[in-house]
């Protein structure tokens, strides 16, 4: 019996103290871990995440492989606890060679841990932007206006992205340069192709501030004579016997217009 | 019940095609291997390929079968000749109603056109004749009143009338189917004359006096100078005339100086 009783310190003794208190931290992280994962669970579910990102594609995702966006952040979450205590322990361990490894690691991965969350969380963002989006934009039946869902969605995971990847220490100048880009071309692009729509609704508000004619009025627009059936903010519409006229607002404000009593 | 079967099968014996009134999804996968299938429907709800929109709801289900169809023929859905068999709901909602009608031109009564076809904007008729209808419903204070709307063709209806006093609407921009219009439509319906409305929706004129020639307009004996003008000045115009009667309370549309489709307000 007694030999029993001292077989087990001796067996005990055979690794180092520190090596069980290693141990010993590792258990707890995993138990921590869990209790992160459930907290969280329960957490996220009291926030209404569940019904927040219904219907977008990280849930439909997360679903194909049997967990759910809550489940992923949680889990997220759990494995970080666990591979903290990891480390914590390694660090109750004398393993030399090992230290200056997970000295590093230990910088580094919370920043991977949060980039992963801010990736994640910007997917989501992202996924739900488009589907509001999308509802918003329903009314209106143009088949070319799926873009704009998808334009905010990326917008949102690039900036997603980027921060993620700041994070993490890459730079990402040369991708915020092409973001400049790519925005200059487009306001240029934008401003070239409208300029002459810009004209117009700048006439367009004057005429319909002041009214110099109005619909009813015979008049007669660069040659063209007939009566005023319309106006709106960027075009005059005039019909004479058989012909309807839509004449732009600059034209009118540039020939002037002669109304005919 | 082998007869009931029996006169069932006879309506809907060599069908060409089928006409769903404002199917749910449901009753609509039923059909989903028949081939020529019509949605007819306020919104399509059902993502049909063949659909037919209702710009009102028709509480007179002649007039709800006879635009689909007008609709349908428009699209070339449909030929002179064919048989159709249309599904619907005359009571609350669920389908009740099986109904076999032959295509002729003699449905065409313009009342599709009406709507799609008018010179104005369908969406501008649709919010004027739910303007009418709930100016009907309601009147001025209790009491009925009349309005007379004459939509699309500004230009000229303006033209071919003269004002009777200030018009309140000059310099304003306002659009029927803004939430105050009903509200102001209703206080200027007091005065007597036309509100005139363009193509887009835009409230151009209260109080014009009409000046259309109206020989030869035929409209049912015992309706007044108000339908007599809003006739009138459909065939002089392109512009089509919605007039609330004061006096039976119906809401009747004319274009091409016809009368085309009469609503009752307190119906829908």
């Amino acid at each position: 019996m007694s030999a029993l009783q001292f077989a087990v310190p001796e067996w005990l003794a055979v690794v180092s103290p520190r090596w069980w208190i290693a141990v010993g931290i590792v258990l707890l992280g995993i138990g921590l871990g869990y209790l992160t994962m459930r907290l969280g669970r329960r957490l996220l579910h009291r926030l209404g995440i569940n019904e927040a990102v219904e219907g977008t594609a990280v849930e439909r995702a997360a679903g194909e492989y049997g967990t759910s966006t809550v489940g992923l952040l949680t889990k997220l979450a759990g494995y970080f606890v666990i591979l903290l205590s990891v480390f914590i322990a390694g660090t109750f361990t004398n393993i030399q060679f090992a230290d200056l490894f997970l000295r590093a690691a230990a910088v580094f991965l919370p920043q991977l841990a949060v980039a992963l969350l801010i990736l994640v969380v910007g997917i989501i963002i992202g996924d739900k932007i488009e589907v509001l989006v999308a509802e918003r934009l329903r009314g209106i039946k143009l088949p070319e206006i799926g873009v704009i869902p998808a334009t905010a969605r990326y917008s949102v995971l690039f900036v997603a992205t980027l921060i993620a990847l700041g994070q993490v220490g890459v730079a990402t100048t040369a991708l915020i340069v092409l973001l400049g880009a790519y925005a200059v071309a487009l306001i240029v692009f934008t401003a070239i192709a409208t300029q002459e729509l810009l004209a117009s609704g700048a006439v367009g508000v004057y005429l319909l501030l002041t009214e110099p004619y109005s619909i009813g009025d015979e008049v007669a627009v660069a040659g063209q004579r007939g009566i005023v059936q319309e106006i709106d903010l960027f075009v005059t519409r005039i019909d004479t016997d058989d012909e309807e006229h839509i004449i732009p607002n600059r034209t009118v404000l540039r020939d002037g217009i002669v109304r005919i009593h | 019940m082998g007869s009931f079967d029996d006169v069932l099968a006879d309506i809907m014996a060599d069908i060409d095609s089928v006409f769903l009134f404002s199917p749910n999804g449901a009753f609509y996968e039923r059909f989903a291997d028949e081939e020529n299938v019509v949605v007819v429907a306020g919104e399509n709800t059902v993502d049909a390929e063949t659909f037919v929109e209702l710009p009102i709801e028709f509480t007179d289900i002649k007039d709800r079968i006879r635009f689909g169809i007008e609709g349908a023929m428009d699209q070339d859905l449909v030929e002179e000749g064919n048989t159709v068999a249309c599904f619907g709901s005359i009571f609350n909602g669920e389908v009740d109603s099986a109904v076999r009608v032959r295509v002729s031109e003699d449905l065409r009564s313009g009342l599709y056109d009406l709507f799609t076809n008018s010179r104005a904007d369908p969406n501008v008729i649709r919010d004027v004749f739910d303007v009418a209808l709930e100016l009907g419903r309601k009147g001025q204070k209790g009491s009925p009143v009349g309005a007379l709307f004459v939509v699309g063709d500004a230009g000229k209806v303006m033209n071919k009338s003269r004002p009777l006093s200030y018009n309140p609407f000059e310099k304003s921009h306002v659009h029927v189917g803004d939430p105050i219009v009903n509200v102001m439509l209703k206080e200027f319906s007091r005065l007597d004359g036309a509100f005139v409305i363009s193509d887009s929706g835009k409230i151009v004129s209260a109080y014009r006096y009409l000046e259309p020639s109206a020989e030869g307009i035929d409209i049912p004996k015992g309706l007044g100078a108000r339908h007599m003008a809003g006739g009138a000045i459909t065939r002089d115009t392109n512009a089509t005339a919605i007039v609330l009667s004061e006096s039976d309370g119906l809401v009747r549309a004319f274009k091409g100086g016809e009368l085309i489709l009469e609503l009752d307000p307190e119906e829908h």
